[in-house]
């Protein structure tokens, strides 16, 4: 069933039940490919988060398939650790390690997971940094950074391990308006230069002008989605075209 | 003035008697020393396994079996006096000619010690944001990983204080040494003091001496703490 090698993760049927009987997703099936920017809108309470979260299982789905590269992550037989190396995750909150240095932040993982030398992380770590212009910053803590220059630090940590996809959890709702810019812009950039994306965002400009395609959640599902023109343009779905209404 | 030297005399330079004091020091450092190491180690196992415990949806059977052990520990040690303890180590547990007293000394106190230590770390550790172990396990690294680099150092530093006071404790507890008929800093005074019949100086030099360590082991600690506070400006 994913024999197609362009496709990187297919999710088949997933269910989530919390411990707290919340039914946060109710079969969800999808498949992303390799390129794709898809971009996840709803209301909150929609299982976006959720559905984002269970692609490299930060939740275990409670029924259902997930497969990475073809391979079933949600098997007990897999490595979890080794996939999870290929898929960055950005949180909403940053989750920088507060008592390392940026440049620690960013080789920790090279250096543990792919055996890298201090020299050669730090090298890949201060031309991931430079690329973000934030090269001054490398000695600095992560309580020294701004809300802005912290996300894209986070983005430049999962980005050190080389990962098939990038997974956004809201990465810029809890930034000051005027920092969402330079988050959004190296995002962007990023698109462009053709990693994979997931992003669960409130941004629905950056869903418009970045997304090649965007998904509409709502009470565990997904109830519509198409190309960001589509998808503005003409939505089909009530709820879909009510949401618009409030958020464009 | 003079009656002052001749009891300082009587107490410390006649046969030698401050001997009974330096002895003494050193079994209660070499008794603080090693406690502290059993107790670091078994605290810090205690508390992983605890707080790993604690944020399992559906722990296993080995863990909850560990989980209990770890429960059972606590209760009994934090449930008893450590006089008891000792005493029980001595009389009881240990009655093989073999083991010495100091190395009764060391194993009770360390494991009495463990117990404090152990929820001192648990409480550090689930102080810790969720998020801090989600990011390390996004990267790829393994729970003991995450653990290792992410979670106990940040655990380690803000539970410093409530550490360095654990230890402090430990420190003047060992003074109960002498129940098992040890010669620690403290029975080594109050020998002077039977010796001499003068409780003034022996009992009170061994006051200071206690008060100085533990105002150098404050220092010390303030001095760690500032270095790993150096990441939050």
């Amino acid at each position: 069933m994913t024999t197609n090698k362009d496709v990187l993760i297919k999710v088949d049927d997933v269910h989530k039940v919390f411990a707290n009987k919340l039914h946060a997703l109710n079969g969800v099936s999808e498949t992303i490919s390799k390129g794709e920017v898809v971009v996840i809108v709803g209301p909150s309470g929609s299982g976006k988060s959720t559905f984002l979260r269970s692609l490299n299982l930060l939740e275990m789905p409670t029924s259902g398939h997930i497969y990475f590269e073809g391979i079933d992550i949600t098997s007990k037989e897999t490595d979890i650790d080794r996939h999870r190396q290929k898929m960055g995750m950005v949180f909403q909150h940053f989750n920088l390690f507060p008592h390392m240095t940026i440049l620690e932040n960013i080789t920790l993982a090279p250096m543990k997971l792919l055996k890298k030398s201090k020299e050669e992380a730090e090298e890949q770590a201060m031309e991931l940094l430079k690329q973000v212009g934030l090269e001054a910053k490398a000695e600095s803590y992560p309580s020294q950074l701004s809300g802005g220059q912290k996300q894209r630090i986070a983005i430049v940590r999962s980005l050190a391990m080389n990962p098939e996809v990038m997974l956004f959890d809201e990465p810029t709702s809890a930034l000051d308006p005027e920092m969402v810019g330079e988050v959004l812009e190296l995002m962007k950039k990023l698109a462009h230069d053709g990693m994979t994306m997931v992003v669960v965002t409130h941004e629905m400009g950056f869903a418009k002008e970045v997304a090649t395609r965007v998904l509409f959640m709502d009470a565990g599902e997904i109830k519509e989605q198409g190309k960001p023109e589509e998808f503005f343009g003409n939505p089909k779905d009530e709820r879909l075209k009510e949401f618009l209404s409030k958020v464009l | 003035m003079a009656a002052f030297a001749e009891l300082f005399y009587q107490d410390f330079i006649v046969d030698n008697r401050y001997k009974y004091l330096v002895r003494g020091l050193g079994n209660t450092l070499v008794v603080t020393f090693f406690a502290v190491i059993i107790g670091i180690i078994i605290g810090f196992l205690v508390a992983i396994i605890r707080s790993s415990y604690s944020k399992m949806d559906k722990p296993g059977v080995p863990v909850k079996i560990l989980n209990f052990i770890c429960q059972v520990y606590l209760t009994i040690i934090r449930g008893t006096p450590t006089v008891v303890q000792l005493l029980i180590s001595f009389f009881i547990i240990y009655t093989s000619p073999n083991v010495s007293k100091t190395m009764v000394a060391v194993l009770t106190f360390g494991i009495n010690s463990g117990a404090y230590v152990a929820e001192i770390i648990r409480s550090g550790i689930m102080s810790i944001d969720g998020g801090q172990m989600e990011a390390g396990r996004s990267l790829g690294l393994n729970y003991v990983q995450t653990m290792w680099y992410i979670i106990v150092p940040q655990a380690f530093k803000n539970v410093l204080p409530a550490l360095a006071n654990e230890f402090i404790v430990l420190l003047k507890e060992t003074s109960i040494c002498g129940y098992i008929g040890m010669n620690d800093l403290t029975k080594g005074g109050d020998i002077i003091r039977s010796a001499t019949y003068d409780p003034y100086l022996p009992l009170l030099t061994v006051a200071v001496i206690y008060l100085i360590m533990v105002c150098g082991l404050s220092a010390l600690v303030g001095r760690l703490e500032r270095r790993l506070r150096s990441s939050d400006h």
